[in-house]
């Protein structure tokens, strides 16, 4: 038979048999029962595939399986949850972070004078490593008597107890500005020293074309105003954040953490994970370590416990809508679809599942960077031969994966209970996702989470009404990973190699 | 897998070496619990005394089990997730024959020679069987999925494994016989192997253990097919092109490495009298991985020396560094896989000639300042 002909036929069947499938479950579930099965399914689906969405765009072009992927999935629900219920910490943090990325951000417009230094060989070899202790010690300076966890504990309210209060009530006076501006000044020393070190002074073998500073002095001139107005509002700013309506202030939280997704995996990736390319299999136990550090850190921060995060007005007042212009209107917490109440937060992970799955996809096939990542996954070299700083292109790969993670995380953080291994089981099933879908391929990715998503909520379901045990529903996903492996190891939409 | 073997080589004069290194370990490890006795006093079943021995004698498996899963990684370079399955295998099957079967059997059907009861005996022989059978199928169903699958597939294959057995193994249908979450409890054992009445036998019985399955794996790896494993990792299709069935070898690595973690399993599940759910799922498998990074892949005394390490730091870094002490172990570990990509003992390794050399420069510091100039340039700087 032709091959196409075969292909052709085995997708009619299958077809076929899945239609079927569904009409049979209908037909067993009724309609209610359906929709609202049919509902979780999707919400797990898009759980799924935002965590998978990032580890298969990483995978894809740099063959890097991403173990801390979970954990900066927590990682981004924290810092959102953090931002939409007690903003102190990242007030209280933002000039630190700020100065320190200010003086970083001095690199290439010193790198072109420093390079060219006449200096012996010893005094080349000696000088960064200098300057990195000087580094450690400035910024271990900056911090010395500066109470980082009364910041970050300042009323946080566990899942387990009951009593709500003004988050900001117990919040202890702060230090006076005139002595409070030497620790951002001291991250700037820091972030300067770190710029000397790592553009390499008086190492010929190292380049960089002295060009007009203009453009280049724009970002740290940038940080520092702004390191300069965090300093100046860190303790008025959460009380001003708090008081903002809450759908704003939950979107606000949502950019955030992109944000701070996109710039943590930019350091990740240039700080520990460059060094490793030459060997891949270490760059998997590397992030095995950070999901540790980032998970006790963490921990250390805000307690190993479990909190909830409350839902913005938007979906949080009590009632049921009969139709989604309702829902808009009053704000309801559910939503009549077929007769089947379905939470209206349910619908916005669902959204946002989708959202992000379109956004990549423009971004992939329509955009210039979605060009270049596409040709490097093809052929390295030759992207970089074409001119293109491939070192930079993974770093923004990266970057944009670890951002995916926290726009998942703080999408979900709502909905499920915020907490140091919330991202773990969300992680293996990310990784089945993308072994499902075929490493690399965003689409797999997507139709991958659905397939388990849909896998998860029937097994569930079926396990209740034929009071089955809830482990057929859990090992259902791993049963359809060995099945897809062995049939076709590549994924469905993967490429053989 | 890494791109420079740190392989144990055959070389003469280090191999009397590492012998005496190895007889020295035993005498040591032989003499521990009787010099803590003489020191503290309190007898050897007691105190301090027997702390030790509890913590040396979790050490003594780990490290059996961290060496048979450097067989995988360092020898074999093959990445798998799912090594803790032949573990937690072989501490279920022990477990499970010893609670749910052994009790009734010894009670009906007694064996005697002359006076002596041999039914333990027996009972216990046929369960270490048992164990050795589930270890072999657990190593070649893992040799089997490996057939079709390399790389990164294959690790995510056998992490979905070892989480598929994880979740049967703490299902609650099994309740009755597995115990579900909290583990199997309360294994009935003889009095002679009662970690916790008769310690030194089950000391002295790990420490045999330890010491023969290092004699044994060291013997494996240094014989033909060792070395056919070996050159499997570095380049698999030149094997098959030289005429050596890739599969068959890995098959082989995996049964063997499975045979010996599933003793283990085993042996943890006497010291520990139980055997639980977290023993089969990846956790257990990381801490093998973090044990053999942190000692060496590809060498047999990196991950005795992980384990050790790991021991250590699983018992003193909570009262140095509180609760959070895994924040510290994690920022360790992430300097080690920078730094010491090939462990302690590889690094060691590595690095001898250039400590040496440093060592003499700096002997010959402080006896004349004028000769220590001179070789200067040429020589880096020992980077440990």
């Amino acid at each position: 038979m032709n091959p196409k002909t075969k292909k052709l036929l085995i997708g009619i069947l299958i077809a076929g048999l899945l239609v079927a499938a569904v009409a049979g479950v209908y037909a067993y579930a009724g309609q209610r029962a359906f929709i609202s099965t049919l509902f979780s399914g999707l919400t797990l689906g898009s759980l799924f595939f935002m965590v998978a969405a990032g580890l298969t765009l990483i995978f894809g072009l740099m063959d890097v399986l991403n173990f801390a992927h979970g954990s900066m999935f927590m990682l981004g629900a924290y810092i959102g949850w953090q931002f939409y219920t007690n903003p102190t910490f990242i007030f209280g943090m933002a000039p630190f972070l700020l100065a320190f990325g200010a003086g970083v951000m001095v690199t290439p417009i010193i790198k072109p004078y420093l390079i060219a230094l006449n200096i012996s060989e010893k005094l080349q070899k000696a000088l960064p490593k200098i300057a990195y202790v000087l580094a450690l010690a400035a910024l271990v300076f900056a911090f010395v008597g500066f109470d980082i966890l009364s910041v970050a504990n300042t009323a946080m309210v566990a899942a387990t107890t009951t009593t709500v209060g003004n988050p900001l009530a117990e919040l202890s006076a702060q230090e006076p500005l005139s002595t409070f501006w030497l620790r951002p000044f001291l991250m700037f020393v820091s972030g300067l020293l770190i710029a000397v070190a790592s553009s390499r002074p008086g190492d010929k073998t190292q380049f960089a074309p002295r060009e007009p500073i203009g453009k280049k002095l724009l970002m740290p001139a940038a940080l520092l105003v702004l390191t300069a107005l965090s300093t100046l509002v860190r303790e008025s700013a959460s009380e001003s954040v708090l008081l903002m309506n809450g759908n704003l202030r939950f979107a606000l939280s949502i950019l955030l953490s992109v944000a701070f997704g996109f710039v943590f995996g930019a350091v990740i990736e240039i700080t520990l994970i460059r060094p490793l390319y030459v060997r891949p299999t270490f760059i998997l136990l590397m992030t095995l370590g950070l999901s540790y550090v980032i998970r006790e850190l963490v921990q250390y921060l805000w307690d190993p416990l479990t909190y909830q995060m409350s839902r913005p007005p938007l979906f949080a007042q009590p009632g049921k809508a009969s139709s989604i212009a309702e829902w808009l209107q009053k704000g309801s917490s559910t939503i009549d679809i077929y007769g089947a109440t379905v939470p209206t937060y349910r619908l916005f992970i669902i959204a946002l599942g989708i959202a992000m799955f379109i956004l990549v996809i423009f971004v992939m096939t329509k955009t210039r960077l979605g060009m270049i990542i596409r040709a490097g996954v093809q052929d390295p070299q030759m992207v970089e031969a074409m001119g293109i700083n491939v070192k930079a292109v993974f770093t923004v790969v990266f970057a944009m994966g670890v951002a995916l993670a926290a726009l998942g995380g703080i999408g979900a953080a709502p909905f499920l209970p915020v907490q140091p291994l919330m991202g773990d089981t969300y992680q293996t099933q990310g990784l089945i996702t993308v072994v499902i879908g075929g490493m690399g391929s965003y689409i797999g990715a997507f139709v991958g989470a659905m397939i388990l998503g849909m896998a998860r909520a029937f097994g569930d379901y079926f396990a209740l009404k034929l009071s089955l045990s809830p482990a057929i529903a859990e090992a259902s996903t791993v049963i359809i990973m060995v099945i897809v492996l062995l049939t076709r190891p590549q994924g469905l939409f993967g490429k053989k190699e | 897998m890494a791109e420079k073997p740190v392989t144990q080589k055959a070389v003469k004069k280090p191999m009397k070496v590492k012998e005496v290194g190895f007889l020295v370990f035993i005498a040591l490890m032989a003499l521990l619990p009787f010099v803590l006795n003489l020191i503290t006093g309190t007898g050897l079943n007691e105190g301090v005394t027997k702390f030790w021995q509890g913590q040396l004698i979790a050490f003594f498996i780990m490290a059996v089990f961290a060496m048979s899963y450097d067989l995988l990684i360092g020898f074999g370079g093959i990445l798998s997730f799912g090594h803790a399955a032949s573990f937690g295998g072989g501490a279920y099957a022990f477990g499970l024959l010893m609670k749910h079967w052994a009790p009734n059997f010894v009670k009906e059907n007694p064996i005697m020679l002359g006076n002596t009861d041999l039914t333990m005996l027996v009972v216990l022989l046929v369960v270490l069987l048992v164990v050795l059978l589930v270890s072999v199928a657990v190593g070649l169903l893992f040799a089997v999925t490996s057939m079709r699958l390399k790389g990164t597939y294959f690790a995510m294959i056998t992490l979905a494994l070892s989480t598929a057995l994880f979740i049967i193994i703490k299902s609650t249908d099994l309740h009755e016989w597995t115990g579900a979450d909290e583990g199997l409890h309360g294994i009935s054992l003889p009095v002679w192997l009662n970690p916790t009445q008769n310690r030194l036998t089950v000391y002295f019985i790990t420490l045999a253990f330890l010491c023969v399955s290092y004699l044994l794996l060291r013997r494996f790896v240094n014989s033909p097919t060792g070395r056919v494993i070996v050159a499997n990792r570095e380049n698999e299709d030149r094997m098959r092109m030289i005429g050596y069935n890739p599969v068959t070898y890995r098959t082989i690595a995996f049964v063997v490495a499975s045979i010996f973690a599933g003793l283990a399993g085993m042996f943890f599940s006497i010291w520990n009298m139980s055997a639980t759910p977290t023993m089969i799922s990846a956790v257990t498998t990381v801490n093998a991985l973090i044990m053999t990074i942190m000692g060496g892949m590809g060498t047999l005394i990196g991950p005795i020396f992980g384990a050790a390490i790991s021991q250590i730091i699983q018992q003193f870094f909570y009262t140095w560094f509180g609760a959070r002490w895994p924040l510290i172990f994690g920022v360790l570990f992430i300097l080690i896989v920078m730094f010491l990509p090939y462990g302690i003992v590889g690094t060691w390794r590595l690095q001898k000639g250039n400590l040496r050399e440093g060592w003499k420069r700096l002997l010959r510091l402080f006896t004349t300042k004028s000769e220590a100039e001179a070789p200067e340039s040429g020589q880096k700087p020992p980077s440990m």
